[in-house]
């Protein structure tokens, strides 16, 4: 496709999505989270708090000193995972996780935003529905999501 | 996310290319559908409206200029394929090796704020565009008939401009400027849009008038009594009383949800909504807002939701959305907002930190 109409392809479509697509989150993550602190953290769920508006898994990591840390990530509302049949007990004590995302502007909070929360192969652990015709209450496919890697 | 947004705009992008040569499908008339059901009905003779709806769809409120309200089945599918696309390579592992994101920001646009949101995996936006009479629809927006809400009065396009500058409590989460642009936006709780602030579910899911959320948590329900209907909305667990056959409150009494009022036209509940709250806010409103949504049942298990906002001192004249409520069989959950609502106090203790750095700064 030649690149000029791709532009315009794009340029017109973004101009309908502005006028069009009700975007909305719950809350002003840009104000939370300060971009100039990007993490990534490895290690162990210690707690899951699975809970509205947001839920928080608790990450232990171990530093290179040695020391531990319990960091806090935020994801999304657990109603419609639980739809699905995930719960807090999905994701056990002890599972280990990779979690990309930015800390929160307040630094001496160890809190950051999930942007990514992966097991340590890298398979995500929150999968999106299907919307209709999406798996039935209690069905969380166990063998992709709730298996805690090894 | 960025990747995530550039797909999500890619999808979309080509959805509104095809609503651009989209065919007129063979229209049929809302009356002959509707009036042909005869709907299961309460002792008082009235239908039976109560259940549990699914409002998930993934029809905006507005349709491109130009483009017809119906799509054609194949469009519609063509497009519904394509969403489902986006979601299951959302659902993709990712490198297990990867580095942390980049510093400064991500690029993520908008409510996003330079940092990402979360997994995908979070979301349960509809997959579907809404259905009414046997029509796949582009928009919610039936009246005026370009799909598109009509006009702003000067008196609502200057609020509107006002609200960009310094933004308050009724802003747009989507229209959040960042602590950067708009440091004053975030020094005070009041300030904070209701969604954030647990108050009210963001984007009107509640309303009146009730609209899809293009996230998730579409559950509402509907409990009838001869005299009084409770809307129970999930997000934020909002429940609106609908007291039946009465007269509004006095002005004076001013509420979150507004005071609704209804009665049966034929089988067609009729809910009369005004007395807002001047900090309600639907779409840029004032306290103004009139609110007319109707419910009728179109089948076992459908409801037509239609709506009609009129507020003279937003916009140039009144206008009509309407798209149907699938009855579901999926549980509401508890939607305690404020049992973890650490982003607000986050949010809050970011820009004083940033007040004392600056401060810091000039005292330097």
């Amino acid at each position: 496709m030649p690149t000029r109409f791709l532009t315009l392809v794009l340029g017109a479509a973004a101009a309908l999505l502005t006028a069009s697509l009700p975007a909305a989150a719950h809350h002003a993550f840009g104000a939370e989270f300060d971009a100039s602190r990007p993490v990534l953290l490895k290690g162990r769920i210690v707690k899951v708090e699975w809970v509205n508006p947001h839920t928080w898994i608790h990450v232990e990591i171990v530093k290179p000193d040695g020391s531990k840390e319990v960091w806090m990530v935020e994801g999304g509302s657990p109603n419609s995972l639980l739809r699905r049949g995930a719960t807090k007990n999905s994701f056990p004590v002890g599972t280990e996780v990779v979690v990309d995302g930015y800390q929160a502007r307040d630094h001496s909070e160890l809190r950051a935003n999930a942007r990514n929360v992966t097991f340590t192969d890298g398979r995500k652990l929150f999968l999106g529905s299907t919307g209709t015709g999406a798996p039935p209450e209690d069905s969380f496919p166990a063998d992709k999501a709730v298996t805690p890697s090894k | 996310m960025r990747n995530r947004l550039v797909v999500l705009a890619g999808v979309l992008a080509l959805a509104a290319l095809l609503a651009l040569t989209l065919i007129p499908a063979a229209a049929q008339t809302a009356k002959a559908a509707s009036k042909a059901y005869n709907p299961p009905r309460l002792p008082d003779g009235h239908p039976d409206l109560q259940g549990t709806y699914d409002l998930a769809t993934i029809t905006p409120m507005e349709r491109a200029a130009g483009t017809p309200l119906v799509l054609t089945k194949e469009q519609a599918l063509k497009l519904e394929t394509q969403r489902a696309a986006l979601r299951e390579r959302e659902d993709q592992p990712i490198d297990a090796n990867r580095s942390a994101p980049p510093k400064g920001g991500d690029g993520s646009p908008g409510p996003y704020g330079n940092v990402g949101g979360y997994n995908y995996g979070w979301l349960d936006p509809g997959s579907t565009f809404t259905v009414v009479n046997g029509e796949k629809r582009a928009s919610l927006v039936i009246d005026p008939a370009d799909g598109r809400v009509p006009p702003r009065t000067a008196a609502g396009k200057k609020r509107m401009a006002e609200f960009a500058e310094r933004p308050t409590s009724d802003a747009q989460e989507s229209n959040d400027p960042g602590l950067e642009k708009a440091p004053g936006a975030y020094d005070d709780p009041e300030r904070r849009p209701l969604g954030e602030r647990c108050i009210l579910g963001f984007g009107s899911t509640s309303g009146p008038p009730a609209l899809p959320d293009y996230f998730y948590n579409n559950l509402h329900q509907i409990v009838q009594t001869p005299d009084s209907v409770m809307i129970l909305t999930e997000m934020v667990h909002d429940a609106r009383t609908v007291r039946m056959n009465a007269q509004h409150l006095p002005k004076t009494y001013r509420l979150w949800l507004g005071d609704s009022v209804g009665h049966w036209e034929g089988d067609t509940l009729v809910v009369d909504t005004t007395n807002f709250s001047d900090k309600t806010r639907f779409y840029g409103s004032t306290e103004n807002l009139h609110v007319i949504e109707r419910f009728t049942r179109v089948d076992d298990k459908t409801l037509l939701y239609r709506f009609t906002i009129d507020d003279p001192s937003t916009w140039t004249k009144p206008w009509t959305g309407e798209y149907a409520w699938p009855a579901t069989d999926k549980h509401i959950y508890e939607y305690a907002c404020h049992e973890a609502n650490y982003a607000l106090t986050d949010i809050l203790k970011g820009a004083r930190l940033r007040d004392q750095e600056q401060s810091a700064k000039s005292t330097k």
